[in-house]
């Protein structure tokens, strides 16, 4: 088993740069999640480390090896694709050993390595079947168990979960990652859902437009995130973002009607900054500062939407049995620690 | 609903309906309706000019037997056969391979190539006609059926490709790369994952091609003459010859050599099955 790296890693289609030099070292059995908006080059980037994409400029290295020029065969890489894409005249059996038959393995093996990847995947009574005689959630664990009978070095996931509905999705995530703990390979995941990338990483790297936003752990990334677009990102529902400005020492914020003293080195008076504040981490007191303009109950807890005296939206967490009404007026209070200050300009953090 | 039913219109429509729609499906195929007559007719009966009334005799036995016994038609059947069906094959396995290589491969004379494919489809064929049999004739490939076969593959090709190419760029294309990932080698790819993919479209293919080739008079009268190489279209005309015209003979002769892309198209039917790449993606 081994990790990969990315050093410098560029992509060109003819003039568009579309990979603005990457540079990224994936350890060992780790799980690592490509998160980003649609188009931010995380599936590029996949696909450059599959080797269905040529590489332009920078070293894509499997272990010790330099793979950046090499066939997506000779990297010892298995992909599991948005679509699925099995091969629709073969049986689930057929599927799974294609790839190790055309390669010229005993069957005896084979029928032992599919035997065994059904086995994980619970794909036992489905052998005989067509793909198109399963479900989706079937589908998709066979397209997983063509990537593990090849037993690879480096699981690749292009959003393997897109096409599920809901229900499937959390299942399959729940399968994935039980995967991930029993054969222990690299893997690594693309997924715009930031709730996939949350529960199944051990290592998130957000993506914007062919550049690293920032790369950690996932609590870590929620946390401490290094600028407002991961702040924004990661956590659902989004980080509340209000307008304010620097005045002596403190944070002035129309939207909360009130100067804010923050733990944080305050920059120069006059800066144009944006407070960020999770909906988990307000309250709800009384007061006539805001009106709530939509309440989603989901049951263990309550997503009240609130319009500040500004115009702008705040979504506020409600636990507990006393929850507010469309068209409360309310007041907000938070922990002046758990606000985090980002500079409107250049959208880094002000720690 | 778009057009109403026809039972749930008025009764007058209805009527109307119901006696004019035979009325034109008559006039529709009222040749061939003539041709299946005549094909049963004794030989008199032309002789003393009863095109139309009904048989007086009926020699259908008797024709059709005198079509495979007393005259070229086994042969020119046979030629037919030995033209249509290598040039089936040919322009399949050429069609199906420039399609595969223009629908996957990205390279830089692609959609020129393609291009160059489709134009050959405009040029209209009969101002070809001296040149290549100028060209057969020089090749020592006139009145052969290899010289037919070769000119009718060369042909049809074109058409083939650019009908085999939009088929498999319909194809998921995440299918060849996964099979890519999986370091399966290319011709591989196209014979184990693509070939069995475009079974309808090969069907469809073969089916047209091959009415196509059957049915072809032209460069049959251009390229050969006589029994040697002639297919069917071709030979029934030695059915004018110098005694007259034998309808009789002509009919029954034309019926039979018009079965074998009827039977063609019946028996490909079943592998028309639209869908076949269901269950490939999502």
């Amino acid at each position: 088993m081994t990790g990969v790296t990315l050093s410098n890693v560029i992509k060109r289609y003819g003039e568009t740069q579309v990979i603005h030099g990457i540079d990224l070292q994936i350890e060992d059995s780790e799980f690592c999640v490509f998160v980003g908006p649609s188009g931010c080059g995380k599936s590029t980037l996949l696909r450059m480390v599959a080797g269905l994409e040529e590489t332009t400029e920078g070293q894509i290295n499997i272990g010790p090896r330099d793979v950046t020029r090499l066939d997506p065969s000779d990297r010892g890489v298995a992909m599991v694709f948005q679509t699925y894409a099995l091969y629709p005249h073969m049986s689930v059996a057929e599927n799974m050993g294609f790839g190790l038959k055309m390669n010229g393995h005993p069957k005896a093996e084979i029928d032992q390595k599919v035997a065994a990847a059904s086995k994980v995947l619970k794909l036992d009574d489905y052998l005989k079947r067509k793909p198109k005689a399963l479900s989706g959630g079937q589908r998709q664990r066979v397209a997983i168990g063509r990537a593990i009978v090849r037993g690879p070095e480096v699981f690749l996931f292009d959003e393997p979960l897109s096409n599920l509905d809901a229900e499937l999705r959390v299942e399959m995530r729940v399968e994935i990652a039980r995967l991930h703990q029993e054969i222990g390979a690299t893997m690594i995941y693309v997924t715009h859902d930031q709730v996939e990338a949350m529960t199944l990483a051990d290592k998130i790297v957000v993506l914007r437009a062919g550049r690293i936003e920032q790369v950690g752990a996932p609590m870590d990334l929620y946390r401490n995130p290094d600028n407002r677009f991961v702040a924004g990102f990661i956590g659902s529902p989004a980080m509340n973002f209000l307008d304010g400005q620097i005045t002596a020492g403190d944070v002035e914020v129309p939207g909360l009607k009130e100067t804010v003293k923050l733990p944080v080195t305050i920059p120069s008076p006059g800066t144009q900054v944006q407070i960020g504040l999770r909906p988990e981490h307000l309250v709800m007191t009384k007061g006539d500062t805001h009106r709530v303009e939509l309440t989603e109950a989901l049951g263990g807890v309550s997503y009240a939407y609130l319009v500040t005296p500004t115009g702008e939206k705040i979504i506020v967490e409600e636990r507990g049995d006393e929850r507010s009404k469309i068209g409360d007026m309310v007041g907000l209070s938070f922990e002046t620690d758990r606000a985090m200050l980002f500079d409107t300009q250049t959208e880094a953090r002000i720690r | 609903m778009f057009p109403t039913p026809i039972e749930k219109t008025s009764r007058s429509w209805q009527f109307t309906y119901q006696s004019l729609l035979p009325l034109a499906l008559i006039m529709w195929l009222l040749p061939l309706i003539a041709v299946a007559i005549f094909s049963i007719k004794p030989a008199a009966d032309f002789a003393t000019g009863n095109y139309w009334g009904a048989p007086t005799s009926f020699e259908g036995l008797t024709n059709y037997m005198a079509v495979f016994t007393q005259s070229d038609m086994p042969r020119y059947l046979m030629n037919s056969f030995l033209i249509t069906v290598p040039t089936v094959l040919g322009c399949i396995i050429l069609s199906s391979m420039t399609g595969f290589a223009l629908g996957v491969y990205r390279f830089k004379s692609n959609l020129l190539i393609f291009f160059m494919f489709v134009a050959g489809n405009f040029v209209p064929f009969q101002i070809l006609m001296i040149p290549v049999r100028d060209l057969t004739l020089q090749m020592g490939l006139y009145d052969t059926k290899m010289g037919l076969v070769l000119f009718h593959i060369a042909f049809q090709t074109g058409f083939c490709t650019l009908f085999m190419r939009n088929f498999i760029r319909a194809l998921p294309f995440e299918l060849i790369e996964a099979a890519r990932v999986e370091g399966i080698a290319e011709w591989r790819i196209y014979w184990f994952v693509v070939l069995p993919l475009m079974k309808p479209a090969l069907a469809a293919m073969a089916v047209l091609v091959f009415t196509f080739i059957w049915n072809d008079y032209f460069w049959a009268v251009v390229l050969t003459q006589g029994p040697e190489a002639q297919p069917v279209t071709a030979g029934i005309t030695s059915f004018n010859a110098q005694f007259g015209v034998a309808y009789h003979m002509l009919s029954a002769g034309s019926i039979v050599a018009a079965l074998p892309p009827v039977a063609m198209f019946f028996l490909m039917q079943k592998h028309f099955i639209a869908g076949l790449t269901l269950g490939a993606v999502k």
